[in-house]
């Protein structure tokens, strides 16, 4: 009986020493990881004010580890990178990474700089010239790039009615943009050929993107259809390829007049 | 200490004595203080004052050619089971060193150093290595390693002109700029983390002269009193 409690008691101890011990952080002891903390088992006498405590010399020598730092969960660091990275960002970006990353790869190659104050100040203040719109020096971001890229290969159908008379405007064109490649791109972004647009037929049209980079996008002017109808006709060519390729091979089969059906 | 007062210790510089005195505790590592000196007691419900009790650590010598972060070796006992009654072992807990290339701007060199974790994230908390360095008191860089590289640093600023980044003048200016406010007078970085048998021997060979043989001395003094004679004499004037 006597020893049961006594582990219960012992159980209880131990829980409230580490109760105890755990809301008690202090900021160096926060930044630090993989070291070990300890404390005594036996608790030291109360010395005098200004005398040495005395300390036992066996038992005071007793520790228990409290905590070791090296199994917390890993932290990471702000870094700004200082020109543009490929899955990190561009250049004044501030990006939190892992510290192995940030101290063998970011820092140590030079694409990264410690986010402290002074150096947040001065990328901000460079961010601030930019916006200012000072083009000298100036270099395209990394999304920037990325949108170039995409735009390269990008083609635009514009769909109009035939029975209105009409003439293609900026804002449509920007309107269909965004509806069918998703892409949002401000009026004064975009150049139209000279020529109205009043007809079907290919034109062009060209999108700068951040006033650096300039891509011309080829663009349709075609028939306008309901979305209903196109559902309609992707799902007819969903199912029709099979009789279609059946008909080509057909054709090169049987004969060598060309069969226009359509 | 009487040794400290008479003799050539007497003759050392103010600012380095004055910096071998004033010795604070380090910042606790290896244990958590308290930061009260009063607490209530969840029992009697009374306030009570209570203390902290360093626990001792022991710093190889092996830490003083490394940047530890104020680790070292807590040689002591534990109980086996973690049970107060159980049996008492010996124990030493020691830290996790790795060897890691660190950049000084300042002195423009890699450095190889073996440093533990907390270093570190220590370096990273203070954004580079030569803040680090420069920030951290002697009691908490615990290296002397780290002094000889502050000092190296200080003197690098101090003889900003000569020695920092001599071929490039933009970058020494970026280099200073953002260091200036470390900047101490030359004569008291040169002795910025000097040991005392260091220091004993800077200021033995400051006052070092070069001994006189006895000949020439005797010549000196020779030629003097003869001068002396030879215009103590009447001169005669011929008419």
């Amino acid at each position: 009986m006597w020893c049961w409690s006594r582990f219960v008691l012992e159980g209880l101890a131990r829980e409230f020493s580490k109760v105890k011990v755990s809301p008690v952080q202090y900021f160096s002891q926060t930044t630090c990881k993989n070291t070990v903390v300890v404390e005594r088992w036996w608790q030291v006498p109360l010395s005098k004010e200004g005398a040495p405590p005395r300390l036992h010399p066996r038992r005071h020598r007793v520790y228990k580890l409290v905590e070791d730092t090296k199994h917390h969960p890993k932290e990471k660091i702000e870094l700004i990178l200082t020109q543009a990275v490929p899955k990190f960002g561009g250049r004044g970006d501030t990006v939190t990474v892992k510290k192995s990353v940030g101290r063998n790869k970011l820092l140590t190659e030079g694409l990264a700089v410690y986010a402290s104050p002074e150096n947040k100040q001065m990328f901000l203040e460079e961010k601030k010239n930019l916006q200012e719109g000072k083009l000298e020096g100036r270099l395209q971001t990394h999304t920037g790039e990325m949108t170039v890229k995409f735009l390269k290969c990008c083609h635009l159908e514009v769909g109009m009615r035939s029975h209105l008379q009409y003439e293609l405007t900026k804002e449509s064109v920007c309107r269909h943009f965004l509806h069918r490649l998703g892409l949002f791109v401000p009026p004064h972004a975009l150049t139209l050929p000279d020529e109205p647009i009043t007809r079907w037929g290919e034109y062009w049209c060209e999108v700068t993107v951040n006033g650096l980079d300039t891509v011309r996008v080829p663009m349709s002017v075609v028939n306008f259809e309901k979305p209903r109808t196109r559902r309609r006709k992707r799902l007819l060519q969903k199912q029709e390829p099979k009789p279609q390729e059946e008909e080509k091979e057909a054709q090169r089969d049987g004969s060598d007049e060309p069969a226009k059906t359509e | 200490m009487l040794k400290m007062k008479q003799g050539i210790y007497a003759r050392l510089p103010q600012h380095y004595l004055r910096s071998l005195q004033e010795a604070r505790p380090p910042t606790p590592v290896h244990w958590k203080s308290l930061g009260v000196k009063y607490k209530l007691n969840p029992e009697t419900n009374v306030r009570e004052r209570v203390q902290d009790v360093p626990i001792p650590i022991y710093y190889p010598p092996e830490s003083q050619k490394g940047l530890w972060g104020g680790e070292g070796w807590v040689s002591g006992f534990r109980y086996a089971n973690n049970d107060k009654l159980s049996t008492r072992l010996k124990k030493c807990w020691k830290p996790q060193l790795c060897v890691r290339e660190l950049y000084s701007e300042i002195l423009d060199h890699k450095f190889s150093i073996s440093v533990t974790a907390r270093t570190l994230d220590l370096i990273d908390a203070a954004y580079g290595f030569d803040f680090y360095i420069l920030k951290t008191p002697k009691e908490d860089l615990n290296s002397k390693l780290g002094m000889d590289l502050k000092r190296a640093m200080l003197l690098r600023l101090a003889r900003q002109n000569t020695e920092l980044y001599p071929d490039d003048s933009a970058r020494r200016d970026i280099i200073y700029n953002k260091y200036k406010t470390f900047e101490i007078p030359e004569e008291e970085a040169e002795w910025v983390g000097l040991s005392l048998e260091e220091a004993l021997e800077k200021q033995r060979l400051l006052e070092r002269k070069e001994p006189m043989p006895r000949f020439k001395t005797c010549v000196e003094n020779l030629v003097h009193e003869m001068a002396v004679q030879k215009l103590s004499e009447p001169q005669v004037v011929e008419k």
